[in-house]
């Protein structure tokens, strides 16, 4: 917004009214013009970033829940169902409690022979990763305590940072850091939210 | 619960064994065990026995099987015994009781019908034998034992017991496989005569090194020394050591030379192996063998070569490849590995043998075979590039088909699903001791045989209870 512009020259640039007030009605002033845009991009990446970072929090943490189902129907031989059992090969995705995987089991086993890591600690962070990729991507999305919800995300990328370099993944560390990045980025302009259900925290 | 052992004399099963067409009805068609009077509506109370990576394999393929009860869960690690424990409640919302030693379950534990032992081979034959004598139906995982006296020993106490034992051969109840064999193989002879066999497990270097573990898990060295392991390593890695276990051509090489053996209908007349320890150099267990086994079936002599590889994944993975003068299967518990050709130029007939004029069974018509839905049609393959041919006499690439259907089960449960249903009497075992031992026994003597540099020809009695 051009809070900056208006705090310097708001008796000529905005003439009292408020930032928004001001751009909304044009401004008569360059500065007031120039600000306006600025502030309008800003609010437009801050609002992509929480987007982008919540879509990818909320469908890593559904696809959590996401497995294949082959199908049950039986293929016909001779013109009625066999009796072998035998199905369609079609597999279908499917979401269900049932599916839930928090750690990869590839990776799980690693983690396991790994002496840093503690199993207890490890089998819990494998029940609620997903449910806080999701709850956590939510709250972003809404807008309910996103800084707070920016930083959790952001640690939850640092634990899982940690997994991968005990295992020396390290191109998905490098992918994380991406992630950590445009958390940060994302912070970084929380003053331009909008559209936010609890603006505390 | 008592069942109707098998009571083939030993004369006859000696013969039967070691001739082709008797060969045929005793691998052929090892269903003759059930539970007599069991009540079918009756929960099948359980315990789980060894809890290791395999005991897990086996208890998500029977969490799928309704009427279980998960009464115990035996384990010698506390870390497995505990995630057992855990398995049993995210499934029944109950705790199961937890044991360390097997010996103290089967005292303390009521009202238990069937134990499903997946504990390393070396005790195989001990736990199968003591649940069996302690009136328990078992399920145990292959290979029966690491060796052929303790599998025997398998065989006697099921028999004298009268409870059932299936051996986790799980791809003789694999529909696919069983389809393979009833309908492709022996009812629609679509492979001609049966020359070949070709079967491998290749599994890279990254796939067969140690099993690592958590230091702060180490079991103590008394319960270590008490159950036969001298250190963790060895607990951990048992697989590759002699007095624990066959080795690879045991772990991987027995569920496919089970294979050779059933869809054959026969058991080998010979073998010649011969392995190595070209990179792992200190393990006990050869980390590659190759085998070759001669058969007698009815429909003529075939030879089959299996190997074994734990230094690469390259050539396929793992499968088992019937190869007939008129089509070959190439069939894999992998479904996306199994492939079915049809030769361009089946072979000619004999001209020795006069043509029935009045035979029922119309000449072979693969497209026939489509249409009734006993085989689909792939892709037509590539034609060869005609420039650069090597020899005139290169073979078209041949016509390729798959089966019409998958499994859509974890592999091990319809095999589970099999030994439950003949607990309460509604199904016949599919892979009863006996006939386990029957396919196993020769590959008892493939380590033998790479060791001495020597081919074997076998004798009844080593093939024999």
């Amino acid at each position: 917004m051009s809070e900056e512009c208006c705090k310097n020259d708001s008796a000529e640039c905005c003439k009292g009214e408020a930032p928004a007030e001001c751009c909304k009605g044009g401004g008569s002033k360059e500065c007031c013009k120039t600000d306006c845009c600025a502030a309008l991009a800003n609010i437009y990446g801050a609002g992509l970033l929480r987007i982008w970072l919540a879509v990818r929090a909320i469908q890593t943490g559904l696809e959590k829940y996401a497995g294949l189902q082959g199908s049950d129907k039986l293929v016909n031989i001779d013109g009625k169902p066999n009796d072998y059992g035998l199905t369609e090969a079609t597999q279908v995705k499917e979401y269900a409690m049932s599916h839930y995987h928090g750690v990869p089991e590839a990776l799980m086993k690693k983690f396991q022979a790994e002496p840093l890591m503690n199993l207890k600690m490890l089998a819990l962070y494998d029940k609620v990763l997903g449910p806080a990729l999701i709850v956590l991507g939510l709250t972003i999305l809404l807008g309910i305590a996103t800084r707070t919800s920016l930083f959790l995300l952001g640690l939850l990328y640092v634990s899982l940072t940690f997994g991968l370099i005990l295992i020396k993944e390290d191109s998905g560390v490098a992918w994380l850091g991406i992630h950590m990045i445009m958390i940060v980025m994302a912070l970084s302009m929380s003053k331009y939210n909008r559209l936010c259900v609890l603006k505390k925290w | 619960m008592e069942n109707t052992p098998s009571n083939i004399p030993r004369r006859d099963f000696l013969q039967r064994a070691t001739a082709g067409v008797g060969a045929g009805l005793v691998l052929g068609v090892p269903n003759i065990l059930r539970a007599a009077d069991a009540a079918p509506s009756k929960k099948i109370n359980v315990a789980l026995v060894g809890h290791g990576k395999q005991g897990q394999v086996l208890f998500d393929a029977m969490k799928n099987i309704p009427g279980l009860h998960f009464q115990a869960v035996c384990d010698i690690w506390d870390y497995n015994r505990g995630a057992g424990v855990g398995h049993v409640y995210a499934v029944e919302k109950q705790k199961p009781k937890a044991y360390a030693d097997i010996d103290e379950m089967l005292a303390t534990e009521k009202g238990l019908d069937a134990a499903v032992i997946a504990t390393p081979d070396f005790w195989h034959s001990p736990h199968t034998v003591k649940c069996l004598e302690a009136g328990l139906h078992v399920y145990c995982e292959k290979m029966m034992s690491n060796t052929i006296e303790g599998a025997r020993a398998m065989v006697v106490a099921a028999e004298k017991s009268g409870k059932l034992c299936q051996i986790g051969h799980q791809r003789r109840s694999n529909p696919r496989y069983r389809f393979t064999l009833d309908q492709l193989i022996n009812g629609s002879k679509i492979c001609g005569q049966i020359i070949n066999v070709n079967g491998q497990w290749n599994r890279a270097v990254k796939s067969s090194q140690d099993i690592a573990y958590k230091p702060s898990l180490t079991i103590k060295p008394e319960v270590l020394a008490k159950y036969g392991f001298k250190d963790m390593h060895q607990f951990m890695n048992w697989r590759f050591y002699r007095d624990l276990s066959g080795g690879a051509i045991s772990d991987l090489g027995a569920h496919q030379i089970d294979i050779f053996n059933w869809f054959l209908g026969a058991v080998p007349k010979s073998l010649y192996a011969t392995g190595a320890n070209s990179y792992f150099k200190n393990r006990e267990h050869f980390d590659n063998v190759m085998a070759l086994f001669d058969y007698e079936t009815p429909q003529g002599l075939v030879r089959a070569f299996y190997q074994v590889l734990t230094t690469t994944s390259a050539g396929g993975g793992y499968y088992e490849s019937f190869m007939g003068t008129e089509g070959t299967i190439k069939i894999s518990e992998n479904s996306s590995a199994t492939e079915i050709f049809k030769e361009t130029s089946p072979a000619p007939k004999d001209p020795t043998v006069p043509v029935d004029p009045n035979a029922k069974i119309p000449p072979l018509s693969w497209d026939g075979l489509v249409q009734r839905g006993l085989l689909r049609k792939q892709a037509a393959a590539p034609k060869p590039k005609t420039e650069g041919v090597v020899d005139s006499r290169v073979s078209a690439p041949p016509e390729g088909f798959a089966l019409p259907g998958e499994l859509n089960k974890p592999p091990h449960q319809p095999h589970l699903e099999n030994f439950f249903a003949a607990i309460r009497g509604e199904a016949k075992l599919n892979c009863d001791a006996r006939h386990a031992f029957l396919s196993e026994a020769p590959i008892y003597y493939v380590n033998p045989s790479a060791l001495s540099k020597q081919p074997i020809v076998f004798t009844p009695e080593q093939l024999s209870v």
